[in-house]
């Protein structure tokens, strides 16, 4: 196209408005944001003056600080260790279904909890593992397999892996749609050619399927890295962060401090330390990804 | 030998079944326990917690929620919220993909991967400056204050879903319509946008439920019951002093139902557009 032979400032226009939306809703809350943090903002007084770094100290000599952040690495590396080994053995076994009005139906029922607005995960799952008219806890006391009805919610030891299950129960269903997207790519030539030679169903897996696909479920790991790590609505619906902060996660710790204790400084000093947690994960993944698509390349 | 690989065969195949049903108990039992139990009488819904049949089908549930709980005003709230939202929303980001793919090509790939990078950005880090700017510009606890914050990370994940889209669109085609003396925002309307629809319709639709769904913001930003949405009113209904488990199953089922109805149509292109730069 030759538009660049005059100078074309009309082009500029296509993309003012998302540009616009951008700076005045994402990057200048987000300088905001950084700028109060090396304040004593509060939401209760309009006076504030700058602090420097008391903040940062403050947080991070905060054990309560430190525990969330446990917490939040157990949440996330747990939910994701399960939510790709089932979303992953889902795509597989799904994919090796023949009968495609079958496969069709699985399919969409797998995909049901995706769907889930996130007041209605909670809901249904309090409701399902209600310490007292709940299903789940009736139906393991009726089998005997508890002496008393659990109380999966309110037990301490119980809450963060009931939580990584409910999350699980969520989230395997977009790893499942996008590693069959992806193994849909693979072209059945390679498969057929290995089969001539003579190759075994777990060697074909191990050497066309698994390189073919990396990079999606890299990206994916990366996605649902962060997501998990962020997410605040499940469990915040559901425990609140309790019993007595055991489900505090590094988001919710942030919204406490923030708009539950109106120590504005303080939380924004604690969602910066968020985010460069975060930046640094991505970026160790994107320099793992980088080195896969060259090894593919060469 | 070949029976004994078509006996293999048959058992690996019987294993996937087996694996799949299990999965889909699991995935899909929510869903069917949350509607029998909206059905239920609430005595009937307390004295049997696991029984799958209900002594008597009622939409006393429905009836209530609805009528002596005022659940149609908070529908109505996010169905505006989300409808504006999603309507704003893919004309910005339509504009600007077209834009990125057609007028800024180099400038595209730093754009786009700037893009996904405020996607991946943690809603909470946000709420703060939010609430805020919110406050100073009156909008607290109006509908117009959602929308626009809303605006804000659908609009840049839209745009890098569109971009992938508007790529697919070979160039001969707008030369075409521009050598007839069409404009450029005529072949966009005209040319364009048309050949792009089944992208923009998916992306449009998931805009529409990650509206619909949220819950955070709206936390924050709206109170009163007569302008917050689904979400945040099934959450302070949780909080009443004596909760009506046959009343929150139904108004669950409010939610759930259009968001299931919707996804299952669009999974596809999501899934697709998602991961696509990684495939080889």
């Amino acid at each position: 196209m030759k538009y660049k032979v005059k100078k074309d400032y009309g082009r500029w226009l296509w993309v003012l408005p998302a540009i616009a939306l951008v700076i005045c809703l994402f990057v200048y809350p987000l300088g905001s944001q950084v700028f109060y943090s090396f304040t004593n903002k509060t939401l209760i007084k309009s006076t504030y003056g700058i602090r420097g770094l008391s903040n940062y100290t403050a947080i991070l000599t905060d054990p309560d600080f430190w525990l969330a952040l446990w917490t939040s690495v157990k949440w996330t590396v747990l939910s994701l260790l399960f939510q790709m080994l089932i979303g992953f053995s889902a795509a597989l076994a799904l994919n090796s279904i023949k009968n495609k009005v079958a496969r069709q139906v699985y399919r969409i029922l797998l995909i049901i909890p995706w769907a889930f607005p996130t007041i209605a995960i909670a809901i249904i799952w309090k409701w399902l593992l209600n310490g007292i008219y709940g299903f789940i806890p009736t139906l393991l006391t009726q089998m005997g397999i508890t002496g008393q009805l659990p109380q999966f919610l309110s037990t301490p030891d119980l809450v963060m892996p009931t939580l990584v299950v409910v999350n699980v129960w969520f989230g395997f269903p977009l790893i499942m749609v996008n590693v069959l997207a992806a193994l849909q790519t693979v072209s059945q030539d390679q498969y057929e050619a290995a089969q001539i030679d003579g190759a075994r169903k777990l060697h074909m897996f191990w050497y066309i399927t698994l390189p073919h696909i990396r990079n999606v479920i890299g990206l994916l790991v990366v996605l649902r890295t962060i997501w998990v790590f962020n997410s605040f609505d499940i469990i915040y619906m559901i425990t609140g962060g309790g019993p007595a902060n055991v489900s505090t996660t590094l988001p919710i710790y942030i919204y406490n401090l923030g708009w539950v204790n109106k120590f504005v400084g303080r939380s924004s000093a604690a969602a910066v330390i968020l985010l460069i947690i975060l930046l640094t994960i991505c970026a160790a993944y994107f320099c793992v990804l980088n080195k896969w698509e060259k090894e593919a390349d060469s | 030998m070949n029976m004994l690989t078509r006996l293999k065969r048959r058992m690996g195949e019987i294993g996937c079944y087996t694996y799949v049903t299990v999965l889909a108990v699991f995935a899909a039992f929510p869903l069917l326990w949350l509607f029998i139990c909206s059905v239920k009488e609430s005595g009937d819904l307390l004295a049997n917690p696991t029984s799958m049949i209900p002594q008597k089908f009622t939409l006393a549930n429905y009836h209530n929620v609805m009528v002596n709980l005022g659940l149609g005003t908070n529908i109505r709230n996010s169905l505006m919220v989300s409808l504006s939202t999603t309507l704003i929303a893919t004309v910005i980001s339509s504009l600007a993909a077209y834009g990125i793919v057609r007028f800024f090509p180099k400038l595209g790939n730093m754009m786009s991967k700037l893009l996904i990078m405020t996607y991946m950005f943690p809603a909470i880090v946000l709420v703060i400056p939010y609430a805020v700017v919110m406050g100073k510009l009156g909008l607290t606890n109006t509908r117009l204050g959602l929308v626009l914050v809303y605006l804000s990370f659908n609009v840049p994940y839209a745009v890098w879903l569109l971009v992938g889209f508007f790529k697919t669109v070979p160039i001969g085609i707008e030369e075409a319509a521009r050598i007839d003396g069409a404009g450029r925002l005529q072949t966009f309307v005209r040319v364009v946008l048309p050949l792009v629809a089944p992208g923009l319709v998916s992306t449009a639709i998931y805009m529409f439920i990650n509206a619909w769904n949220e819950f955070l913001y709206a936390l924050i930003l709206t109170s009163s019951s007569s302008i917050t949405t689904l979400s945040i009113k099934l959450h302070t209904m949780q909080g009443a002093d004596v909760l009506n488990w046959g009343d929150m199953m139904a108004a669950c089922m409010v939610v759930v139902l259009p968001s299931v109805v919707f996804f299952s149509f669009i999974q596809k292109y999501i899934a697709g557009g998602m991961t696509e730069g990684a495939v080889k």
